[in-house]
Parts: C-alpha cells; sequence; structure tokens
C-alpha cells in the first residue's frame, strides 16, 4: 500500500524532473558554447537566490536576506501558477493572469495604497480587493465563454492589452511619480510586505503574502480532492459533453472556475504590485503571469508540485541577475531556460503515454515468452 | 481622412496576411495561437539578415528589405516547425503548444538580438535597427477623391501582401492541394480514406502560416517600429486569429476584419490629434482595436463554422 503510494508519487515527478534536467542540458551547452562555464552559472542563480552564499555582501545584507527577497518574490508566482492550474483542470485556459494582476493590483493601489488607513485595516483589504477585482475578470471571460462562445484564449488576451492601457492612461495622468516614470509609492500600511525591517544587523524583508499563498495552496488542493464542486470541475475538463450527460451544469462550472482561477490571480498582483514592488510601471505588462503556465504545467496542475516547480523557475529568474554580473552570461537566457523546460512539460503526456505503451508490450511478449 | 485611410491599411494589410496564415493552419484542423511568436521570430530573421546584407547596398537600397522579407517567411516557417512536432508528432495540447512557442519565440528573439548584436557587431544593444521602408504613390489613381488615398504613400509591401494573398485565396479554394487541407479540417478521416496522408498535409498547412506570419511580421517591423526589438510583440498575432475567427475562417470577410480594425486605430490616433489631447490619450485609443474585437465577437461567436476537427489529434485508429 505505502509502496503503491510512493510509486505513483515516482511516477508523478520522474517526467517533470527529466523536462528539467534536460532543459539544464540543454542550456548548459549553450552557456558553454558562448565561452562561460555552466557550473559557474548555475551556482550564481543559487547565490542570487539566497541559497548558496556569496563572497561578499554589501551591508545589513547576508544570504538571509537574499533568500527572503526571493520567497518575497516568488510568491505572487504560486497564487499566479494556482490560478492557471484552476482554470486548467477545468479544461479553460486562463492565460489572462498578467492583465488580471495588473487590474487587481492597479484598484487596490488607487483604494487602499494611498488611503493612509491603518495596517490591521488595509492589509486585509487589499487582499480582499484583490480577490474582488481579479474575480470579476475572471468571472467575465467565463461568462463570455459560456453565453457567447467566445474562446477564453482570445478574450483574455484582449483584456490583458484593454488593462494594461487603461491602468498606463490613469497611472500617467493621474498617479504618476514624475522621477520615476511609475505610479507613486504605496503607504507602508498599505505594504504586503514589511520593508527594511532591522533584525539583528540586517535589514529584511518579510513577505506577509507567503502566508496567504500556503493557505491558497491548501484550499485549491481541498477543493479539487474532498469537495464535489471541485470534481465537477474536473468532470468538466476531462469531457464537456459526457459531465453535461452526467447532469452537471457544464456553464456554471465554467465560469465557477474562471471566477476562482481570476481571484487566485488578482492575489497575485496584489501580493507583487503591493507586496514586491509597492508601484506600478506604466506599459508593461509582467512576465509572471505566462511563465505560471510553465510553472503549473512542471507541477503537474497539482497544488503541492506548483510550490516545488514555482520555487524552481522564479530561482531561475530571480538568480539571472546575479548570474550576468557574477558569471558574465546574459540575464536573457533565463526565460529561455523555462521556455524549454515549458516544451519538454508540453510534451509530457506523450511521453507518459509512449512509456505505459512499452511497459504493456514488455509485459505482453513476457506473458507469451510462458 | 486620407492620413487614416493610408495608416490604416498599412495596419491592417500585415495583419490579414498573418489571419491568412491562421486560416490556413486552422482550416487544416489544428489550432493556431502560435501566430505571436512566429510573426516575431520571423521578424527577427528577416531583420537579422538585413542587418547582415546592408552594407552591401547603397543607403536607400530597396535591396536588404526584400531580402528581409524572403528570409522572415523563412523563419517562420522554419519556427513553426516547433509547433508541428509538437502538435502532430508528440500529440501535445494544441493550445498549450501554441503558447509555448510563443513564450519560446520571445524568449529566444530577446536572447539572440543581444547574443548576436555582441558577438557579431560588438555592440551591446538589444534591437536590430532597420530603416523605414520607402514609400510610393500610384500616379494617376491616387487622385481618385477619398479612394486615391488607398494609392497614396504605399509602402512596398503592402502591394507584395496582396500579390501573396491572392496566390493564398487560390491556393486554398481553386486547388487540390486546398481541397484536401480543407477536408482535414473538417474530416481527416476522409482525407486518409482518399489515399492522402493526413499529418503531412497540416504540416504543409503550419508551415505555410509560420511563412506568411513572419511575412506579416517583417512588415510591422518596417513599417511602425523600424527596428527589430521585443516590441515586435504587442498582440498583433492575436489580434490576427481574432480577425480570422470575426470573419468565420473565409479569407474575404477576415480582410474586412483587418480593415475595420486598421482603420479604428489610425482613426482613433487622428482623433487624438485634430482634438489637440495630450499625448497620453494615446493609450487609451491603443485599446479601441481590443475593445472592438471583443464587441464584435460578441456578436459573431455565436454562430460561427469553426472547422469540425479543428484542435483535435488526428487518431488514424478512431473511428
Amino acid at each position: 500500500m505505502k509502496n503503491q503510494k510512493k510509486n505513483r508519487i515516482w511516477n508523478a515527478v520522474k517526467i517533470p524532473l527529466f523536462a528539467i534536467l534536460c532543459s539544464l542540458v540543454a542550456a548548459g551547452v549553450v552557456i558553454a558554447v558562448t565561452g562561460s562555464n555552466p557550473f559557474r552559472a548555475y551556482y550564481a542563480l543559487l547565490q542570487g537566490s539566497g541559497l548558496a552564499p556569496k563572497s561578499s555582501y554589501a551591508n545589513y545584507k547576508s544570504m538571509l536576506t537574499d533568500f527572503l527577497s526571493y520567497v518575497n518574490f516568488f510568491t505572487p508566482m504560486i497564487f499566479a501558477a494556482l490560478a492557471v492550474a484552476v482554470a486548467l483542470r477545468a479544461g479553460l485556459f486562463n492565460i489572462g493572469v498578467s492583465g488580471q494582476m495588473l487590474a487587481a493590483g492597479f484598484t487596490a493601489t488607487v483604494l487602499v495604497g494611498y488611503s493612509g488607513l491603518g495596517a490591521a485595516v488595509a492589509k486585509p483589504l487589499v487582499l480582499l480587493i484583490g480577490m474582488a477585482v481579479g474575480g470579476l475578470a475572471g468571472a467575465l471571460v467565463g461568462f463570455l465563454k459560456y453565453r457567447f462562445n467566445i474562446n477564453e484564449v482570445v478574450s483574455t488576451i484582449m483584456l490583458n492589452y484593454i488593462f494594461q492601457y487603461v491602468a498606463s492612461f490613469l497611472i500617467n495622468t493621474y498617479y504618476v511619480d514624475p522621477v520615476s516614470r511609475q505610479s507613486v509609492e504605496i503607504s507602508a500600511a498599505a505594504r504586503l510586505t514589511l520593508m527594511d525591517l532591522p533584525i539583528g544587523n540586517l535589514k529584511v524583508e518579510i513577505p506577509l503574502g507567503i502566508i496567504a499563498a500556503l493557505a491558497a495552496v491548501v484550499l485549491v488542493w481541498i477543493l479539487f480532492d474532498r469537495t464535489k464542486l471541485g470534481y465537477e470541475l474536473k468532470a468538466v475538463g476531462f469531457s464537456r459533453s459526457a459531465a453535461r450527460y452526467a447532469g452537471i451544469r457544464v456553464g456554471r462550472c465554467m465560469v465557477l472556475s474562471m471566477t476562482i482561477s481570476g481571484m487566485l490571480a488578482g492575489l497575485a498582483g496584489v501580493t507583487y504590485y503591493l507586496g514586491y514592488v509597492g508601484t506600478i510601471q506604466p506599459k508593461v505588462l509582467l512576465s509572471t503571469g505566462f511563465d505560471a503556465i510553465a510553472v503549473s504545467l512542471l507541477g503537474n496542475n497539482n497544488p503541492f508540485g506548483i510550490i516545488f516547480s514555482t520555487m524552481l523557475i522564479s530561482l531561475i529568474s530571480k538568480g539571472s541577475t546575479y548570474m550576468r554580473s557574477a558569471a558574465g552570461v546574459d540575464a536573457e537566457i533565463a526565460s529561455v531556460i523555462t521556455g524549454v523546460i515549458l516544451l519538454f512539460s508540453a510534451c509530457s503526456v506523450y511521453i507518459r503515454w509512449k512509456l505505459e505503451r512499452r511497459k504493456q508490450e514488455a509485459g505482453q511478449t513476457a506473458k507469451e515468452g510462458k | 481622412m486620407n492620413t487614416m485611410i493610408i495608416d490604416g491599411l498599412s495596419f491592417a494589410l500585415p495583419l490579414f496576411i498573418m489571419a491568412i496564415g491562421g486560416i490556413y493552419c486552422e482550416k487544416s484542423g489544428v489550432t493556431m495561437l502560435a501566430v505571436e511568436g512566429l510573426q516575431g521570430f520571423g521578424a527577427f530573421v528577416g531583420a537579422f539578415a538585413a542587418v547582415l546584407v546592408s552594407g552591401a547596398f547603397s543607403g536607400n537600397s530597396p535591396a536588404p528589405f526584400y531580402i528581409a522579407m524572403c528570409f522572415a517567411a523563412l523563419g517562420g516557417g522554419v519556427f513553426a516547425l516547433l509547433h508541428a512536432l509538437l502538435c502532430l508528432r508528440f500529440r501535445a495540447n494544441q493550445v498549450i503548444s501554441g503558447v509555448v512557442v510563443n513564450i519560446m519565440a520571445m524568449a529566444l528573439t530577446a536572447y539572440l538580438t543581444k547574443l548576436l548584436n555582441r558577438v557579431l557587431f560588438g555592440a551591446a544593444s538589444d534591437k536590430f535597427m532597420l530603416t523605414v521602408s520607402a514609400r510610393l504613390t500610384v500616379p494617376g489613381l491616387s487622385k481618385i477623391p477619398v479612394l486615391g488615398a488607398v494609392f497614396t504613400n504605399l509602402y512596398p509591401f503592402e502591394l507584395v501582401i496582396v500579390a501573396v494573398a491572392l496566390v493564398a485565396w487560390f491556393v486554398l479554394y481553386r486547388t487540390r492541394f486546398g481541397m484536401h487541407l480543407r477536408a482535414c479540417g473538417d474530416n481527416p478521416h476522409a482525407v486518409d480514406a482518399a489515399g492522402r496522408q493526413v499529418n503531412h498535409i497540416r504540416l504543409a498547412a503550419i508551415v505555410i502560416c509560420g511563412a506568411l506570419s513572419g511575412l506579416g511580421g517583417i512588415c510591422f517591423a518596417y513599417s511602425i517600429s523600424a527596428n527589430f526589438s521585443a516590441s515586435i510583440y504587442v498582440g498583433y498575432g492575436y489580434l490576427a486569429i481574432a480577425a480570422l475567427i470575426f470573419g468565420n475562417w473565409r479569407i474575404l470577410p477576415t480582410l474586412g476584419a483587418c480593415l475595420i480594425f486598421g482603420l479604428a486605430r489610425s482613426g482613433g490616433y487622428r482623433l487624438v490629434q485634430i482634438l489637440q489631447m495630450p499625448s497620453s490619450f494615446q493609450d487609451l485609443v491603443m485599446i479601441l482595436p481590443y475593445v472592438l474585437t471583443l464587441l464584435l465577437l460578441l456578436f459573431f461567436s455565436k454562430q460561427n463554422g469553426a472547422p469540425k476537427a479543428l484542435g483535435e489529434i488526428y487518431d488514424k485508429g478512431a473511428r
């Protein structure tokens, strides 16, 4: 029994591991060809994320501060990847996570970030607004799909650009900081990350959002593995017509899954814009929402798998800045590595199918041999 | 009014050629969301070729531009093989595959542009500089009131696109290959029964789509941005997909959709200029094509005639 469970976990993990290994090797070859040492580059990734000691640190900095900054960095990614996973389980493809993040982050910034509310009120309010705005944006997409048969990929992308330009217009017109050309920084009370907290001789950042992120992981797991709604969502994801035949209200499920997905994306938005950075750069849509697709696929769309894949993908992008200075490798290689991982993950269904068939064939020949 | 038509056309036609690529691919039964990545990669290859050869020609020679167009089509076609590999060989989900191709294209072109600039030209730049393509005016025809604007200040690529589009229309609707291709999207088993390889036809369709998308990409690079950089990825590929859905997977109605997008965009810009609004209002105008897409899809998605086998992996043994 125990062995069986172990086997199942190994089966789930071996293909993502294979994908990671292949892409690291492939990227390593590229790095070597361009004249740098791949091992040095990969070690620099770890150093940049606070998982390995650097040779020297600036004042108030240590491996711990680097690590906390890394946690701060990947918190939004957990939410974003969960958002992709929830939609994907129900057979929908939410590539509007970045836009939903921006909509939620911008609304929360304007409503709470500049309001001067106390921390005890402001911080929960930010989370609530993030969920509400993201959820609404997601629900709209689900509704368009269900009521008007509009492909969610097209509608989310159109909404991405609409959010991006509207937010950029409003920021440039009302909230721009003339020096940084970004939106005015939000008040410390509304910020979900405690910045520059003096502990000992260090100044650390404490990302409060990570607690909510881990809670969200557990909640999504409960939703899909322990509730009727989660079961219905999965049924819709497997086959829409079969689900309809079984009496599941498919339209309601699609709208609900997009709403939940949007809520998670909204949380990703507030933990990024009101946690990790504190300002919004106009005209820029984050790549987080797109990387989240890679993260979710790599984690088999499983909430716990997503924690690990988030840490890995974020490690690559967070560490890439330090890698450039320490190992002289272009930071852009980071997204190439992510892309290659995604490439291999996309083939995972085929690889699994092939492996299973080979096993079956092997079983068959063994039987015939007897 | 004239500027609106001129700018609108120079935006609509590259969009149109990309949408035709999408029609080819989707008509063969393969979901195509990778237009964005394909146009970017095509533009990257084309721009790189143009930068390489530009030294050999005089400053205002049009030759680098035509070379760039050829290489852009080539680059888009080759990169489309990735989509074909994932969809046809590895039976990946076609939607996911499309997104993978897009992400790969963005990552690769950003990385390679920087690398090639450093290694070959010794410059720390993340873009390939191009010139803005010269324009031409058709004498005589341009004198016609209103409609004359269509023949005024044309980019040469607009003529190329019209020619290619005519050929593409002919091949899709008037040749045996085109009929097989369309049949692949509606009833692949029938094609198989007629003795054709479904996957070969789909492969051809995907590569054609890549080539046409690359062509569209280099036209954008030569008209709107005058360089190749990451700014080539602003979602025009997705706009092309919206246009083809709105055009019901048929070439002529798709042209109409593209024209609407183009005119909405240039009209919006004109409006900002005429009303002398501050430049930040341009951001607001930029959303026009996207809002329009959504609104139009509201009315046209319901009764759309998507190819029946769209997105399905062809399995010879299935019934």
